[in-house]
């Protein structure tokens, strides 16, 4: 067998094996990585570049965004953003049908669009959802469901950890990326919404019941202006230049820290354990980014992501099938696998084929991410999923139920994001992200 | 031993606290001194980056502690309980031989090779091989964690499988 | 058959590098029977520069692509090639970086290391692009935040021709430039035009401040098990390639600048003597040894 053979085999069967047997994803990504870099040029070498990879991996300005987002994500929830961000989609569509599942969509993709991550969202938003609605009556199957199924698309409006991980693999515009994303997460949260919506309809015990006069909408809205300006401080910095990405996750840490010091939920003694949790979900995603820097080493040095394309191009030329073949394969790993692994592991072999027919790397970023969110909430296992189900205080077997139509229709989503790139690709082209240089 | 990981355990999130924060001033000032005195700094983009490295890499010893990397465990939760023990120690095993190989012993070549380079743009020599020690440093404590973890899962005082599964990704 | 020799490479496939080392190989291949061949691995697929050169020192990758930076950081006398104002042209700078009696013994003072130098490529000669006006002399850059590599030598170079030296990575300058963060930057007029900033940068002044060399390093042993055969074959199409390349240079070099000025924006001449002036002190700063001062002395004289 030719070592680039031999190589790609170890890759393949060692992953799948170690990823079976429970072993941490990034230790079953590093050690078969090492493993095949000794097929190709003996061990004593190749140990060297597989700890040189991992080590360079992490050594990127670009990435230090993500300790940063990660940091304001676990400061808003400690620090009485949540509340204020829940409280103001209230307001906004307390008076539709299922009215409380209503504002824990909107909460969430509110809460998105100032956090970089959906796990926390879940956590937040539905530790105070979930009671409320169980007073009122709501299937708590139902509601965890809900909060379950549109955290994702705090993924996917910015800013984005996810988007950083992929910008980091692909060489794309950190800003194009977070522009990109709001269409298709605006449409995560309205698929959403509708799905409670046919729900609630004919459930005469979840109609609307909050009435707020128009002084109290103001006044709510305006206790969540600050929380709220903070998309204004990252997006407008990042998109105007005043900022590059990580500088404003920088300044979305320090923008925190004063509005939870100024709302008296912080205090100094509470910043180390902060700084502690922080670090946990930092260093998770860190190390699987430093293995699969290794990864991604040995496939370019043996030639893999060639040899498959090759493949995948040798089956059939429609862009169309090849697209759908990938998006199977994806939804299939993303059951099974968080968005970070499975990116960093299949940006590198997918997107030079896609590219070659045409297709924007920031749309297929888009598809990518998109489908990967989907699977955190796909059965059987999905960090948002069981997030969701605990903070609802349930089995994960009642939101599994549950949460079937929202995962019909956040796959028809799904297509047209892969099929209608204006989705997607719309605003930073008006904004001159793309096609503009930059 | 259980008395040297608890101790081990305080040490490490101390120096994570401590290097989280150094990274947040380091970027802050970086964006201080180009915005408002207009003296952009030199060192600060590099050094933030190697201090982030520190900080992943203690971070993630610091999570093998807890056992708390992502892992997929749908196919062990369906095996017998006997078994699930062996292929909870097999785990912490291939954790062993990784940190053995790639941080331990490649981390050290990788550091005895980089030693002569610099950093650029630092305003004293900051050697690229000290940095990378970092790796065999965290190879040592993860394998010391990974053989606290078998031994556990042998004497029944811990579960096969994580239960509470907290690690939030993104 | 032959031996392959991997070469890692930081540019993409349509750089003058990579078409060069490409057709490199090729040559080689053909002149040693298929003993020896070259795959070049664009896009830093096997690590950037900094990383290449432990992976060439360790016999992982064969041969790499890198800086005079990278150098310079192993063996402090490199400096005096990425020092401003050396070189008063590409050629000059070629006549003097692959002429053995002045580089030879530089170029085999990193051989504990397992490292060999070749020889070098051009990186062109870089100069100042500002998008408020054209920079004549040194006192139009007060207050001017202009993008630097993170490298000492380019930061006090900067801050010489009176800027305020800003590192930042390369992919952010556009933005910063377009929002006034930056007010200019400096580089070769292909990169100027490659990554679109003649479009929010207009003026390109032709300070001509520095002509960066990139040097082709290989594995010490590696070389050494050439037949003296085939290395005659080796140096000979190297020697090839490195005139190709800067053919291929100053056509692309033609090129970009035909693009921006279609795009308008502008090139101007500069008060080079000024300039020549203020950056004085940092080469008679750069040059602490003997070795160093002898070097620049034979590229000086060397000059046309
Ligand atoms: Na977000
Ligand atoms: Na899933």
């Amino acid at each position: 067998m030719d070592p680039a053979t031999l190589a790609g085999l170890i890759l393949l069967i060692g992953i799948v094996v170690l990823i079976a047997l429970g072993v941490p994803i990034a230790v079953a990504i590093g050690l078969p990585s090492v493993l095949a870099t000794m097929a190709l040029i003996g061990l004593d070498n190749a140990v060297v570049a597989s700890s040189q990879r991992l080590f360079t991996g992490i050594n990127s300005f670009t990435l230090l965004a993500i300790p940063f987002f990660v940091l304001a994500g676990v400061l808003m929830n400690n620090g009485g953003i949540a509340t204020r961000l829940i409280d103001a989609a209230k307001v906004l569509v307390g008076r539709m049908p299922g009215s409380l599942a209503q504002t824990n969509v909107v909460a969430n993709a509110l809460f998105g669009s100032v956090s970089g991550a959906a796990v926390a969202s879940a956590a937040a938003v539905g530790g105070v959802m979930g009671p409320r609605q169980r007073e009122e009556g709501y299937d708590r199957g139902f509601s965890a469901s809900v909060n379950a199924a549109s955290a994702p698309s705090g993924m996917l409006i910015p800013p984005s950890n996810t988007f950083i991980v992929y910008s980091l693999v692909s060489s794309t515009s950190i800003a194009a990326l977070f522009m990109a994303g709001y269409g298709p997460g605006i449409l995560w949260a309205l698929a959403c919404m509708t799905v409670v919506f046919l729900y609630s309809r004919k459930r005469p015990e979840l109609q609307g019941t909050d009435r707020v006069t128009f002084t109290q909408l103001l006044v709510t809205l305006r206790k969540a202006v600050p929380s709220l300006l903070m998309i204004f401080i990252v997006i407008g910095g990042i998109l105007s230049g005043v900022f590059t990405p990580t500088e404003s996750a920088v300044i979305a840490v320090l923008y925190c820290l004063v509005l939870g010091f100024a709302y008296r939920n912080l205090t100094v003694r509470g910043l180390p354990r902060i700084l502690l949790e922080a670090t946990r979900t930092t260093s998770i995603v860190t190390l699987l980014i430093g293995v699969s820097s290794a990864l991604s080493w040995v496939m370019s040095f043996a030639r893999i992501p060639g040899m498959i394309s090759d493949a995948l191009l040798g089956l059939t030329d429609s862009p169309t099938v090849i697209l759908i073949l990938m998006m199977i394969m994806l939804l299939v790993v993303g059951t099974f696998m968080d968005p970070t692994p499975a990116i960093l592991i299949f940006t590198p072999i997918f997107l030079p084929i896609v590219e070659e027919f045409g297709i924007d790397p920031v749309h297929f970023g888009i598809m990518i991410v998109f489908n990967l969110c989907v699977g955190t909430i796909t059965p059987p296992v999905g960090n948002v999923l069981f997030i969701a189900a605990r903070v609802g205080e349930l089995r994960v077997e009642p939101v599994i139920r549950r949460i079937l139509p929202f995962l019909a229709a956040l796959i028809a989503v799904l297509f047209l994001v892969v099929f209608v790139p204006q989705v997607s690709l719309w605003l930073p082209t008006q904004l001159g992200l793309i096609n503009g240089g930059g | 031993m259980h008395a040297v990981k608890k101790v081990l355990d305080k040490v490490l999130a101390a120096v994570c606290v401590l290097l989280f924060t150094v990274l947040v001033l380091t970027v802050s000032w970086q964006v201080f001194s180009r915005q408002v005195l207009s003296n952009p700094s030199e060192w600060s983009g590099a050094f933030a980056r190697y201090v982030f490295v520190w900080l992943g890499m203690f971070g993630a010893a610091l999570v093998f502690s807890e056992r708390g990397h992502i892992a997929v465990d749908v196919v062990v939760r369906k095996l017998p309980e006997r078994v699930q023990r062996v292929v909870a120690v097999l785990v912490q095993l291939t954790i062993i031989v990784f940190a053995a190989v790639t941080l331990v012993w490649g981390g050290r070549r990788a550091s005895q090779l980089a030693w002569d380079q610099n950093v650029p743009g630092m305003p004293i020599p900051i050697g690229v091989g000290p940095l990378y020690l970092v790796m065999p440093i965290t190879g040592v404590i993860i394998m010391f964690y990974a053989v606290h973890h078998v031994i556990a899962v042998l004497r029944h005082a811990e579960a096969t499988v994580e239960v509470d599964d907290t690690a939030e990704a993104l | 058959g032959g031996t392959t020799l991997r070469l890692a490479l930081n540019q993409t496939k349509e750089h003058p590098s990579f078409v060069a080392l490409d057709n490199f190989g090729n040559r080689l291949s053909k002149a040693t029977s298929g003993r020896w061949d070259i795959e070049v691995y664009p896009n830093e697929t096997l690590g950037a520069q900094q990383e290449a050169i432990q992976l060439v020192s360790d016999g992982t990758v064969d041969m790499a692509i890198v800086s005079g930076t990278q150098l310079a950081n192993l063996n402090k006398d490199f400096r005096v090639f990425n020092l401003p104002q050396v070189f008063d042209s590409i050629e000059h700078q070629m006549n003097v970086v692959n002429n053995p009696d002045i580089v030879g013994d530089l170029y085999s003072s990193l051989e504990d290391q397992n490292l060999t130098v070749l020889g070098g490529f051009t990186q062109g000669a870089r100069s100042l692009y500002t998008s408020k006006g054209p920079i004549t002399k040194p006192a139009d850059l007060a207050g001017m935040k202009i993008r630097v590599q993170e490298s000492d030598i380019h930061t006090k170079m900067i801050e010489l021709m009176g800027g305020s030296a800003t590192p930042m990575a390369y992919g952010e300058v556009y933005t910063a430039l377009q929002s006034g963060v930056l007010d200019g930057a400096e580089n070769n007029e292909v990169s100027y035009v490659s990554q679109k900033h003649h479009e929010v940068a207009k003026h390109y002044s032709y300070t001509n401040h520095l002509i960066g060399v990139d040097y082709l390093i290989m594995n010490t042993d590696r070389l050494a098990e050439m037949s003296a055969e085939d290395r005659a074959a080796f140096d000979r199409e190297w020697q090839v390639a490195i005139q190709e390349h800067t053919e291929l240079w100053k056509t692309a070099t033609e090129e970009a600048i035909a693009e921006a000025k279609a795009d308008g924006a502008q090139f101007h001449e500069v008060n080079t003597e000024a300039f020549s002036k203020a950056l004085q002190p940092l080469i008679d700063e750069s040059l602490t040894t003997d070795t160093a001062r002898r070097l620049y002395e034979a590229a000086q004289s060397a000059a046309p």
